[in-house]
Parts: C-alpha cells; sequence; structure tokens
C-alpha cells in the first residue's frame, strides 16, 4: 500500500494481529475438540461435553457482540440476552414443529381412512399446545413449517425489536443508566410476557425437545452435538471476523469516540444517533444468531432465559474477560460460564469447615460476585487486560 | 467580504434568567473576531445557539449566501454545514491516536455505511501529515491523544477543526493554560486560518486579543455592549465600567 509513512492503511488483519491469532486458536481447539469427542475420535469427550463446549462458543459469540455494543460504543445494553432468547425461539418453532410433524404422521399413517392436512395440523396443535389447554395452531406458527422462514424470522425478530426500540430509545437521547434501565425493562417485559399461556410460544414451558433435528433422526445425538459445536465454531470465528473488521477502521474510531464524548462526535458533523442504531441492531442480530445455534443444543428454551439477570451476566462476562477488547470477552465468557456451569452442576467438591459446609451450588453466585468486585478494583482491564503486559509499548 | 453569519435578535433565558438578551452579531467571511466579556455575559451561549447546542427563544440565526436558518438544525447537521466549534476544555479523544483524531475530523461523508466502507486516499493521508505539521504535532501523529501536554491538545482539537474544512471556526479560550510560546503559536495558527475563513475566539486574556489585532465584540449581559477595534471598545466609557474597570 505504498509508503508507510504516508499510508498507513495495511489489511485490517495486519493492524490486528490478535484476529489471527485468536482464529487459529479457535481452529485449534475446534479440531481438538473433535477428535477427543463421542461422535467422531477417541471418546474422551461426552456428547454432553460437546454440547457444554458448544453452548459456550455460542455465548462467546454473544459476549462479542455485547462488547462491541457496551465496551466499544458505551451503550451498557441490559438486554442483550433477550434478542439471544428470539433468535432462539424463532429457530424453536420450526424445529418442534417439523419434529411434532413427523411423529403425528408417521402415528396417522396406519389410519384406516388416509389424515387430510387439515386433520395433520389439528394434531400437531394438540400436541404442541395441549400443555396450555389449546388445540390451535396460534397465527404467530403460521410460518413454522418452513426452516426458510424461521431462520429469516432468526435475523428479522431481533433485528427489528432492536431497531425500534434503540431508534425510540436514541432519539430521545437517552443515555447512560438510564437506557441500562430501559433495556432492562424491555427484556423483563418480554419474559413476563412469554410467561403467559396465551402468548402461541407455550407460556413457561418455553419449546422442548429442540436437540431432535427434523431430518437428521437417523443420527445419533453424538453425531449431530458435534456438528453444532463445529457451526457455533464456525459462526464465532465468522462473528469475531466481522467484528474486528468493523471496530478496526473508521467505524470503530468513531464509535469509541461516541463512547468517550458523545456531545464532541455530534460536533463534528456525524449523526450520533444513526451510529449508535446501526451497531445497536447488527449487534442484535448477531445475538439472535447465537440464540438459534445455543438452543438447539440446550433442547430447551423457555421465558426464563431472557430474564433481566441473564443480560446482566452477559455484561459481567464481559466485564470480568475486558471489555473494549473482543478476544476479553470471550475469555470471559467462557470461562465464567463454564466454571458457571462446573460450580452449580456439582462439578466443585463441597468444601467442609467443619462448622459448616460450602456448597458451591449455593455460594457459586457469592464467589462470582466477590471475583467481579475483584477484577472491577485490581484489574478494570479485566483479564484481557493482563495480554497488555506481555506486549511491550512503543 | 460578505455576512456569513447573522445573529439577530436572539433571547435566550434559563430557569427565568437571561443569558441571552436581543443579541445580534454578524460575522463576514473571511474575518477573524475576538468576543470578550465578563464571567456570564453570555459568550459560550452565544456559540452553544450557533452550533444547535441551545435553543432560542426568540430571533434569527442565518447562515450563508442563501441565509437559511441554523434553528432547528441539528448539532450534527450544522456542523455539516461547516461550523466548526472547539471548546474551552480541550476535548480531544485521548484514548485514540493524534493521526486517528484527525482522520475522524477530517472533512468527508459522514454517514455509518460510508464510514464503515471508508480506505483513506493518499492525498487524505497527506492532508493527515500537513495539518500535524501545522498545529505542531508532525512527530506525534502515532502517539495516543491522552499523553499529549495540555498545550498540544490543545493544537490537535485545533487541528481537527481545520481537518473539517468549516466556513466558520467558533474558538472557546484557546489560550487558556499556555505558557507564552505556545500562545503565540496558537495567535499564528488562528489569524493564518482567518485569511481563508471565518473565525470567531472567546478569550479572557486581553493580551492575546491585541495580538490577534482583530474586530472585537464586547457581551454584557447577553447582549452587545460595544464592537470595534480593541483600543476603540477599551475606551469605551461603559466597556470599563462592567468589564475592565473591576
Amino acid at each position: 500500500m505504498g509508503n508507510p509513512d504516508i499510508t498507513p492503511r495495511q489489511s485490517f488483519l495486519a493492524r490486528t494481529p490478535s484476529v489471527l491469532w485468536f482464529l487459529g486458536l479457535l481452529g485449534l481447539f475446534t479440531l481438538g475438540v473433535t477428535v477427543l469427542a463421542e461422535g467422531f475420535g477417541m471418546a474422551l469427550l461426552s456428547t454432553s461435553m460437546v454440547k457444554i463446549l458448544g453452548m459456550t462458543l455460542c455465548l462467546c459469540l454473544i459476549a462479542v457482540a455485547m462488547d462491541v455494543v457496551w465496551g466499544y460504543c458505551g451503550i451498557l445494553s441490559l438486554g442483550h440476552f433477550a434478542f439471544f432468547g428470539l433468535g432462539g425461539y424463532a429457530i424453536g418453532m420450526w424445529l418442534m414443529y417439523a419434529r411434532t410433524e413427523g411423529i403425528v404422521i408417521e402415528s396417522l399413517a396406519n389410519a384406516p381412512i388416509p389424515p387430510t392436512q387439515e386433520e395433520i395440523t389439528n394434531a400437531i396443535a394438540t400436541q404442541i399446545f395441549g400443555v396450555v389447554g389449546s388445540n390451535e395452531l396460534p397465527a404467530l406458527w403460521t410460518f413454522a413449517d418452513s426452516l426458510a422462514m424461521q431462520l429469516l424470522f432468526v435475523v428479522l425478530v431481533p433485528g427489528l425489536l432492536a431497531l425500534v426500540f434503540g431508534w425510540l430509545a436514541f432519539r430521545s437521547r437517552v443515555t447512560g443508566v438510564y437506557l441500562s434501565i430501559l433495556t432492562q425493562a424491555m427484556t423483563l417485559a418480554l419474559s413476563l410476557y412469554l410467561f403467559q399461556n396465551d402468548t402461541g410460544l407455550r407460556g413457561n414451558n418455553g419449546l422442548s425437545g429442540l436437540q431432535n433435528i427434523p431430518g437428521l433422526l437417523h443420527l445419533p445425538q453424538s453425531t449431530i452435538a458435534l456438528w453444532f459445536f463445529w457451526a457455533s465454531a464456525a459462526a464465532l470465528g465468522a462473528g469475531y471476523l466481522f467484528f474486528a473488521w468493523l471496530v478496526s477502521g473508521k467505524f470503530g474510531s468513531v464509535i469509541r469516540g461516541i463512547r468517550d464524548n458523545e456531545a464532541r462526535v455530534r460536533f463534528l458533523g456525524y449523526h450520533v444517533e444513526s451510529y449508535k442504531l446501526v451497531v445497536f441492531t447488527l449487534t442484535a442480530v448477531i445475538s439472535g444468531l447465537a440464540g438459534a445455534l445455543y438452543y438447539p443444543q440446550a433442547g430447551i428454551i423457555n421465558p426464563a432465559e431472557i430474564a433481566p439477570i441473564a443480560s446482566i451476566y452477559l455484561a459481567v462476562w464481559v466485564a470480568i474477560g475486558g471489555r473494549g477488547r473482543l478476544y476479553g470477552a470471550v475469555i470471559g465468557a467462557a470461562l465464567v460460564s463454564l466454571a458457571s456451569s462446573w460450580f452449580t452442576g456439582g462439578g466443585a467438591p463441597d468444601v467442609n469447615l467443619g462448622f459448616y459446609t460450602i456448597n458451591w451450588t449455593d455460594w457459586w453466585l457469592v464467589l462470582l460476585g466477590l471475583g467481579f468486585v475483584a477484577v472491577t478494583l485490581f484489574f478494570p482491564r479485566g483479564i484481557g487486560g493482563l495480554f497488555d503486559l506481555l506486549v511491550r509499548k512503543p | 467580504m460578505s455576512t456569513l453569519l447573522e445573529v439577530s435578535g436572539v433571547c435566550v433565558t434559563f430557569d427565568g434568567f437571561r443569558a441571552i438578551n436581543n443579541l445580534s452579531i454578524q460575522i463576514a467571511e473571511p474575518e477573524l473576531r475576538a468576543v470578550i466579556g465578563p464571567n456570564g455575559a453570555g459568550k459560550t451561549t452565544f456559540m452553544d445557539i450557533v452550533t444547535g447546542k441551545t435553543r432560542p427563544d426568540e430571533g434569527r440565526v442565518t447562515w450563508g449566501e442563501k441565509n437559511i436558518s441554523l434553528l432547528g438544525m441539528s448539532e450534527s447537521a450544522i456542523a455539516r454545514e461547516g461550523i466548526g466549534r472547539k471548546f474551552q476544555k480541550p476535548t480531544v479523544f485521548e484514548e485514540q491516536t493524534v493521526r486517528e483524531n484527525l482522520a475522524m475530523a477530517l472533512r468527508n461523508k459522514r454517514g455509518p455505511l460510508d464510514v464503515l466502507l471508508y480506505r483513506g486516499t493518499r492525498q487524505e493521508a497527506a492532508r493527515i501529515t500537513e495539518l500535524a505539521r501545522e498545529i505542531g504535532l508532525a512527530d506525534h501523529l502515532p502517539r495516543r491523544a491522552g499523553d499529549l501536554s495540555h498545550g498540544q491538545k490543545q493544537w490537535l482539537e485545533i487541528g481537527m477543526l481545520l481537518a473539517q474544512d468549516p466556513r466558520l471556526l467558533l474558538v472557546d479560550e484557546p489560550a487558556a493554560g499556555m505558557t507564552p510560546a505556545e500562545r503565540e503559536h496558537t495567535t499564528d495558527i488562528l489569524r493564518r486560518a482567518a485569511e481563508t475563513r471565518a473565525v470567531v475566539v472567546i478569550e479572557h486574556d486581553m493580551e492575546f486579543v491585541r495580538r490577534l489585532g482583530c474586530k472585537v465584540t464586547v457581551l454584557h449581559e447577553g447582549a452587545v455592549l460595544a464592537e470595534g477595534s480593541l483600543d476603540h471598545v477599551t475606551q469605551n466609557r461603559q466597556v470599563i465600567d462592567v468589564y475592565l474597570g473591576r
């Protein structure tokens, strides 16, 4: 690109070597898990472990999105898990419908009179919605038989919600803690709404059996788990690359400027609200995609998933990992969510103090809280900030 | 010389306090103008009005050959019209390098998509180098702006203003906290900028204003008290009473 003294515009990968490092490590990790997995290689990793790792990668992806919206653009959204959940619901509807359809057709196959399409649809509706006392397919499920449409909704629903919410909030210049509270209200309202039985998404039962992928039922879960793990790794890699590109150039410069001094950016002639809206919506869409990959591995989604606390955890991961650097978000999300499932899943042995036994299932949150305080006090740049100590300053 | 900015009959009230009271000022292009006045005279509020930060209760603010009204335009739209502003406190983006600061300010398309797909050209890179030389920061381009000295930050901000290539520069106390040598350099930069564009400088320091050697507007209680050369206004009885006499 010519004389480096005059044009410092190298390709963005050359300017940000951490991206290549990250992609390399992600590739190695994927290869390692594949070789050790039950479904492919040495069977040292159980299928449920592969699923946990795949889900962790999805959590890393939404953490990266959170880091862009908060760490780079300065919008402390405490509602991004709502978008994650909506992505999960959108794909879950197809998974559940198509699987139930298969079961219904199979069970009616031996009937003396071949069933009509209407009978099949009614049987599916009864199967899915009997649990909430309904036998009709809600209008919401109009396109549930179409994978393409539901995939479109994975992107459209979180994207549109973020667009409308962001447009209303940013144009009124709601910032800081007020915006955080608004986003909490959004995710709380959505979660409370979905808890109702008549919303067409099965209330607190949520959508279940999502690990059974229609059309792939002949394959063992160990294989499907591995496929989803690969897809999650690919999504994290692509999402990381995309966001790294987004924040590397002048766009990144502008949004970091908005984070540090919004008014100044405005007086430079940039329409700050548009930038915030773009970042908010883009990260919401990626969060929806991450959710759509996560829930088929989790097998179930219910409204508790998008409770306000989930989005707060997301912010905690990013803060612990180190905001304003994408690999920090990945480190934070992976470390904390894996530690969380180890401690709360009974992996950690109880500590007997004689007079009291520390049961980690109960005490994990205390540990997490202390960890968060410690990081905030002693490593304000998070775990990722430790990398600065390794890299010599010019 | 034609009128570039015309502020006429503007009033602003904050909680019952009249910050600006029937203010009328005309700025020509090119012109260098100093605005002085005691604290609370409405100097900064005047800039807030022109840049769209504060909406006046009454009056008109018109701009350019077509006399378009700036009232009702957003801050960013006014900035794109060609009005640049330097704040009292140096406000540069401390976490970013000098080069990034200048690149962000450089006159260019401002839409999110344009910026996302932006690839710097050789001319722009050369322009940044040239600007950096002009503000004495040629050797500091890769440095974090937060690591600059106070005076260098002030210059960087002036450089960012010049990078915007505005027709009107509004500069709030550019010499605050500068050493005498730095002040001299700042005067040079401003005088040079005013050869081709309109520059309005708010300043407390009389010596600095004298060195600018330009027309002076004295504000008091939100209105123009006197206007003319520095010698002319400093001999004005009213000006001496409200400002210089104290």
